[in-house]
């Protein structure tokens, strides 16, 4: 028997209090955990975008984006005009296209339904291909598809609408002077090589993980667009559905396919810092002319994302602190109860000759051993919540941001349903809203070990500072309590 | 030896004072077996209380081998309480939880005794006060009063102390047992050089002892001496 020993058997000494008291404290620690978690995860992502996207300037065409808008295209000429500006360290030159599956585009031209495109200029070439798209069109994918310029269908008696063959999503394929993807990030390649030079035509091609499954292609695998044959080089993950329906080729090669050589949709331009950015902006805008291009800075796209991340980080770190102090406070309180009702105890134990830091460590090994216990099913309730509670605090936050930003851009891009791939990158990673919903949503909340145990580590310096109050009072019981009637 | 000089204790209970303890003085050499008797409420517990320190008096002094009591900071009282003092409390006082050899163990641990050593010392004093070995490793609230009461006379001698209070140690016992307690401490005192001061309202038990005082309403006086009844030598 020594002081561990008492201490264990007394925590055990009321079983159902014991009980109740773990569960208490497991639903507190399990918040706190929960919390810290979340508050990691989206700190990660923060610094994340902070620095990946940061330094990232968009040039497009004026008055067009993407598949959208009007306006002349820009060009090479553009592109060394903007690597001549002070602070740019790259541009990196895209075009994008519009890839049809090519046997679902015969089907839709034969059930009499119009060319297929955003209401702009740009995407007047249709280019087809043996792929499929990895996503299904959904409920969003087909609300798109009704209200886009869609003709022919509907509007003349009921006959042809059953008839109308189900609508397919189209797939992105970008030709890029580098390997980045479309929002000037570096690829992250999970097989294969990347194109070698990006600048040079090549035959080679760049999937996404989903798009290559849904096409049983490997590295290796060919498949055509416009008739012309692919190999795929290298398979990479963006991190999310869509951006996985969607394939890199090089610059050339694409243009070639548009049949537009020399024609660039984006120019993606990296400031060499972070402090540079604003100025290399303007200077930018100056020397490409606002008539000729609009620069836009993937960082304030991104604003609203690290915003509202960043709140969503605030909020999960005070709901971890106040979880903690309520774990704290628990144990106090039952503390203090344990102390009062073994008063008598107390007494004996010092009449008998032991020390008072003796009888305050047993009670603050007492509260330990039952922190522990409330740590250990706390972790378990945590890890099986952690993940449900970080997505309810990232989209109830995100709602809200969307709604204040302004309805009709918010739904964009969110998920696997993405309806068209619109959006400031063609990549459709850019749109404000959109790209934030997407970004939040690719938060994962997952309890890595180190964070749960600097969670349970916070736990137990809380619960011995709460432990220590009801400890103190122990020393003040005079011995003489163990004459008093119970 | 233990000097009492001038002990008062008072207490305030509503409008009025009480003193359990008033003007108490008397001196008891090392080896003594002495007796208090008295009416209930007449201020025995809180004399012994005194005496062994678990309450500081309200005046007077206790010196212990010339070492006085009043003005010893609290960690000398503990440490006094711990090595000095053997208690039996009139309602044992036992920790429930634990078994009777953990409870022997308790004051043995808190004077930093190696555990193999102070279980085969607590299992040795429960022989000594016949509690049967099955019994020895039993939670305090699984035995009877009279086991209890021998247990808590097993854990008052761990520390080997010099000065064993008891509180009506007998009063839950039936005679024989009771008996057998008296001379336990008697041959205790005798054999080890313990003084011993037990409070009792047994008249065949205080004849016994070698010095009976008798306390009423808290003044102390000391009732003729006697020989031992159980043992030749006197005081
Ligand atoms: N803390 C206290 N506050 C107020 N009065 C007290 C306190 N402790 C003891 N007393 C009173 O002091 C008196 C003496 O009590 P004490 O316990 O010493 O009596 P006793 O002689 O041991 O009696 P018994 O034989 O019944 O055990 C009693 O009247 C009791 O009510
Ligand atoms: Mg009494």
């Amino acid at each position: 028997m020594n002081v561990l020993a008492r201490s264990v058997g007394n925590a055990f000494r009321n079983k159902v209090r014991t009980a109740a008291v773990v569960a208490v404290l497991a639903v507190a620690i399990g918040l706190a955990l929960s919390m810290l978690v979340a508050n990691q995860a989206v700190a990660g992502k923060v610094a994340e975008l902070n620095a990946s996207v940061g330094t990232v300037l968009t040039v497009n065409p004026a008055g067009g984006q993407g598949f959208e808008g009007g306006g002349e295209p820009l060009t090479a000429v553009q592109a060394a005009t903007a690597a001549a500006v002070p602070n740019v360290s790259t541009v990196v030159g895209t075009k994008a296209l519009r890839l049809r599956n090519a046997a679902a585009a015969a089907a839709q031209a034969a059930a009499g339904q119009g060319g297929r495109g955003g209401p702009g200029g740009q995407s007047a070439t249709t280019v087809t291909t043996s792929l499929t798209a990895a996503v299904d069109a959904g409920t969003l994918g087909n609300r798109n598809q009704a209200s886009s310029g869609t003709t022919g269908t509907g509007t003349s008696g009921g006959a042809a609408t059953p008839a109308a063959p189900a609508f397919s999503l189209p797939i992105t394929a970008t030709g890029v002077g580098a390997e980045v993807d479309a929002a000037g990030k570096a690829l992250e390649l999970t097989q294969g090589t990347g194109l070698g030079d990006y600048n040079a035509a090549s035959a080679g091609a760049l999937l996404g993980t989903t798009l290559a499954e849904k096409n049983g292609l490997a590295v290796g695998s060919t498949f055509t667009i416009n008739d012309q044959t692919f190999t795929v080089a290298g398979l990479f993950d963006a991190g999310t559905a869509f951006g996985n329906n969607a394939l890199y080729l090089t610059l050339p090669a694409a243009q070639t396919l548009a049949a537009l050589p020399g024609e660039l949709s984006t120019l993606i331009v990296t400031v060499n810092s972070m402090e540079n950015v604003d100025a290399a902006k303007t200077a930018l805008q100056a020397a490409l002319g606002s008539d000729k291009a609009d620069v836009s800075q993937g960082q304030r796209n991104l604003q609203t994302a690290v915003s509202s991340l960043g709140s969503v980080k605030n909020i999960s770190f005070i709901a971890f602190v106040a979880a903690l102090g309520t774990a704290g406070l628990i144990i106090l309180l039952i503390m203090v109860m344990l102390v009062r009702e073994r008063r008598r105890e107390i007494g004996v134990l010092k009449a008998i000759g032991a020390p008072n830091r003796t009888v305050g460590l047993q009670f603050v090994l007492e509260a330990l051993v039952l922190v522990a216990l409330g740590s250990v099913v706390g972790a378990a309730v945590a890890s099986f919540a952690s993940g449900g509670i970080a997505t309810a605090l990232i989209s109830s936050n995100t709602t809200s941001a969307a709604a204040a930003g302004g309805a009709g851009t918010g739904q964009r891009g969110a998920g696997g349903g993405a309806g068209f791939p619109g959006g400031g990158f063609p990549g459709g990673q850019g749109n404000p809203f959109g790209g934030a919903n997407q970004l939040l949503t690719s938060v994962t909340a997952s309890a890595s070990p180190g964070v749960i145990a600097a969670g349970i580590a916070a736990v137990f310096g809380v619960a011995i500072i709460g432990a220590l109050v009801p400890a103190l009072l122990t020393a003040r019981i005079r011995p003489i309590e163990v004459l008093r009637g119970e | 030896m233990i000097e009492v000089k001038n002990l008062v204790r008072t207490f305030n209970s509503g409008d009025k004072t009480i003193k359990p303890v008033n003007d108490v003085s008397f001196e008891l050499a090392q080896g003594t077996l002495a007796s208090i008797v008295g009416k209930s409420g007449s201020g025995k517990s809180t004399l012994l209380s005194l005496l062994g320190a678990l309450d500081k008096p309200t005046s007077g002094d206790v010196v212990v081998n010339g070492v006085s009591l009043a003005g010893m900071p609290d960690s000398k009282l503990t440490e006094y309480r711990r090595r000095d003092i053997g208690f039996v409390f009139q309602q044992f006082n036992l920790i429930p939880n634990l078994s009777a050899v953990d409870n022997v163990m308790l004051p043995m641990e808190f004077a930093g005794i190696r555990k193999a050593a102070r279980r085969e010392r607590a299992r040795g004093l429960l022989e000594q006060v016949q509690l049967d070995p099955e019994k020895h490793v039993r939670r305090i609230n699984r035995l009877s009063g009279g086991e209890q009461q021998r247990v808590a006379i097993a854990r008052a001698l761990a520390n080997a102390p010099r000065l064993i209070l008891a509180d009506e140690p007998t009063g839950n016992l039936d005679e024989q047992t009771g008996g057998h307690i008296i001379e336990l401490l008697s041959s205790l005192s005798r054999d080890h050089n313990t003084t011993i001061l037990v409070v009792t309202h047994d008249r065949s038990l205080a004849n016994k002892t070698e010095r009976r005082f008798r306390l009423q309403q808290g003044r102390l006086t000391e009732e003729p001496a006697r020989t031992r009844a159980t043992a030749a030598s006197p005081a």
